[in-house]
């Protein structure tokens, strides 16, 4: 049985001294969260579920998830290639996406595997949406609570969503930022998309200490766009405890969550509700700017003016760091191949993936180096965080010229 | 815009819903939704046993016999919430059916809207 304990008493415990492996240094001032629900504690830095039956039903949907993605899907693959075979395609040839979809979309495995999924999640989405609204007063007065408590400011901006962001990316009902307790949603839905193997935020330490330090090793001040729960925003306080850190998110549920988590964990980071490609901070303002799969997440010409403002927002030696799940999406060798195609159309339109067909589409490396940067190219030159697979892909960086 | 609910602000705005609940991917919807059902069959399944190995486990710390869990008599209070309870799962179970349509094709439909 894993043991359960506060999270407050683990920041007490550390005290000031520097923080041990996988948790947080302590902010300044640490001042309980006011109205914390926490019925059931903590493991570690993630507060348990607050039912024990809303965790035995998350706990066996990240099993079957387990099952979908990995012997229900090369299940799905095999009868893809088969199929593909009979038409005198293999997986790895170019063919059009529309022939591969048509062909494959009748298979019985292949469909199974899509409706699963989708239906799975669905599931998941309503059962964690069913404890949050269902609790609607206490888990409000709990986000009200922290949006007036520090440490760390929290900024919202009320008006400024464009409708690309409105979109139930996932089937998250709602998006980010149509419900209140989209930052609850998503937490605990993606704790599900990872398998299980993120509760402790491992896999945003893993990339918080893979971002390059500039050149002069100077590191005050920095950005996470499209921070959703602040996740990798209190992970590159850990690592760098005297920056002032900031995560942006076009969600404001999404901000609230981080902010009140952060809060909670007594971390002094900063959260502002704003748009990646109009952040609103000064020129030359950050020593580093990093995002997590969010360029995948935004249209094409999102993407782009996002990469003009990281640009603009850095300082002279400031790193840009976006990773995301294919660091080149325009130059993947398999990019238009039949197999592609088949997983392309899966996430695009049943994990509604509503901007897929725009990031594959879209040069946002090439524009690192259009818009000014020097762009090393991580892919080559082996830096960087290995995003599919360990040994595969890896991400490139963009370094603003002195 | 941002809404409100009574006099609190929640800082949600309106969003653009998905049609991914109008799929039928098997060519009958009958059949999705059935799919439904026994995904979620499985995860009740599931939270149930969970408790019940957690309750069995802490039983028999206190010294109590499996015969005293079949013998148990309930109240009518009991009653009460456990049928309120149970019609919830029934809830969970089946309300999908009414609702999903199967108007897109998993097939043809494959461009959403
Ligand atoms: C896949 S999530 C990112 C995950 C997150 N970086 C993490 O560390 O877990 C995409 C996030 O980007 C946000 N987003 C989408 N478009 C945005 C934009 N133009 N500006 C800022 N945030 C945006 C969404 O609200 C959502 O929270």
């Amino acid at each position: 049985m894993s043991k359960v304990f506060s999270r407050r008493s683990i920041m007490n415990a550390i005290g000031g001294t520097a923080a041990a492996a996988g948790f947080f240094r302590p902010g300044t001032a640490v001042a309980k969260l006011k109205k914390d629900i926490e019925p059931r504690g903590s493991n570690g830095t993630l507060e348990r579920l607050p039912t024990l039956d809303l965790d035995s039903y998350d706990d066996f949907s990240t099993a079957t998830r387990i099952w979908i993605n990995g012997d229900l899907t090369r299940a799905s693959e095999q009868r893809a290639a088969e199929i593909l075979k009979s038409h005198g395609v293999k997986p790895t040839d170019k063919v059009s996406f529309e022939d591969t979809v048509r062909w494959v979309a009748d298979d019985p495995i292949i469909a199974l595997r899509s409706a699963s999924w989708q239906r799975l999640q669905w599931h998941m989405w309503q059962e964690l949406r069913r404890e949050f609204h269902g609790n609607f007063d206490a888990y409000m007065s709990e986000l009200e609570a922290a949006d007036a408590s520090g440490p760390g400011v929290l900024e919202l901006n009320p008006g400024i969503e464009p409708e690309y962001t409105k979109h139930e990316i996932h089937m998250q009902p709602g998006g980010y930022t149509g419900d209140p307790f989209a930052g609850h949603l998503y937490h605990y839905g993606t704790n599900n998309f990872y398998n299980g193997t993120n509760h402790q935020d491992q896999r945003h330490t893993a990339l918080a200490g893979a971002v390059p330090v500039p050149a002069d090793g100077k590191v005050r001040r920095i950005l996470d766009m499209g921070c959703s729960c602040g996740q990798q925003v209190t992970a590159l306080k850990q690592r760098f405890p005297d920056a002032e850190v900031w995560g942006i998110d076009i969600g404001a549920p999404m901000v609230r969550y981080a902010h009140m988590r952060a809060v909670d964990l007594g971390i002094d980071v900063n959260f502002r509700h704003a748009l990646a490609e109009q952040t609103g901070f000064p020129d030359g303002h950050f020593d580093m700017v990093t995002s997590y799969i969010l360029h995948h997440e935004v249209t094409a010409a999102a993407s782009l003016q996002i990469v003009k403002e990281a640009h603009r927002i850095l300082r002279p030696g400031g790193v840009f760091y976006p990773v995301d799940i294919y660091p080149s999406p325009t130059n993947r060798s398999d990019h238009g191949t039949a197999i592609r195609h088949v997983r392309d159309w899966m996430t695009h339109r049943w994990n509604h993936e509503r901007w897929w067909n725009d990031y594959l589409t879209t040069d946002y490396i090439g524009e690192i180096a259009r818009v000014g940067f020097t762009l090393q190219d991580a892919a080559r030159e082996g830096v960087g965080y290995p995003m599919v697979a360990p040994g595969g892909p890896r991400n490139p960086l963009g370094i603003k010229p002195v | 815009m941002a809404e409100t609910k009574g006099n609190r602000p929640t800082y949600a705005t309106d969003f653009i819903t998905t049609d991914i609940e109008k799929v039928t991917f098997f060519g009958n919807v009958h059949i999705d939704n059935m799919m439904t059902t026994l995904l979620a069959m499985g995860n009740e399944l599931w939270v149930q046993r969970k408790r019940q190995h957690i309750l069995e486990a802490l039983l028999a710390e206190k010294g109590v016999k499996p015969e005293a869990i079949e013998k148990y008599v309930a109240t009518p209070a009991q009653e009460q919430a456990w049928a309120k309870e149970r019609d919830v799962l029934v809830a969970r179970l089946w309300s999908h059916h009414d609702k999903n349509t199967g108007e897109y094709n998993f097939a043809s439909d494959w461009n959403g809207k």
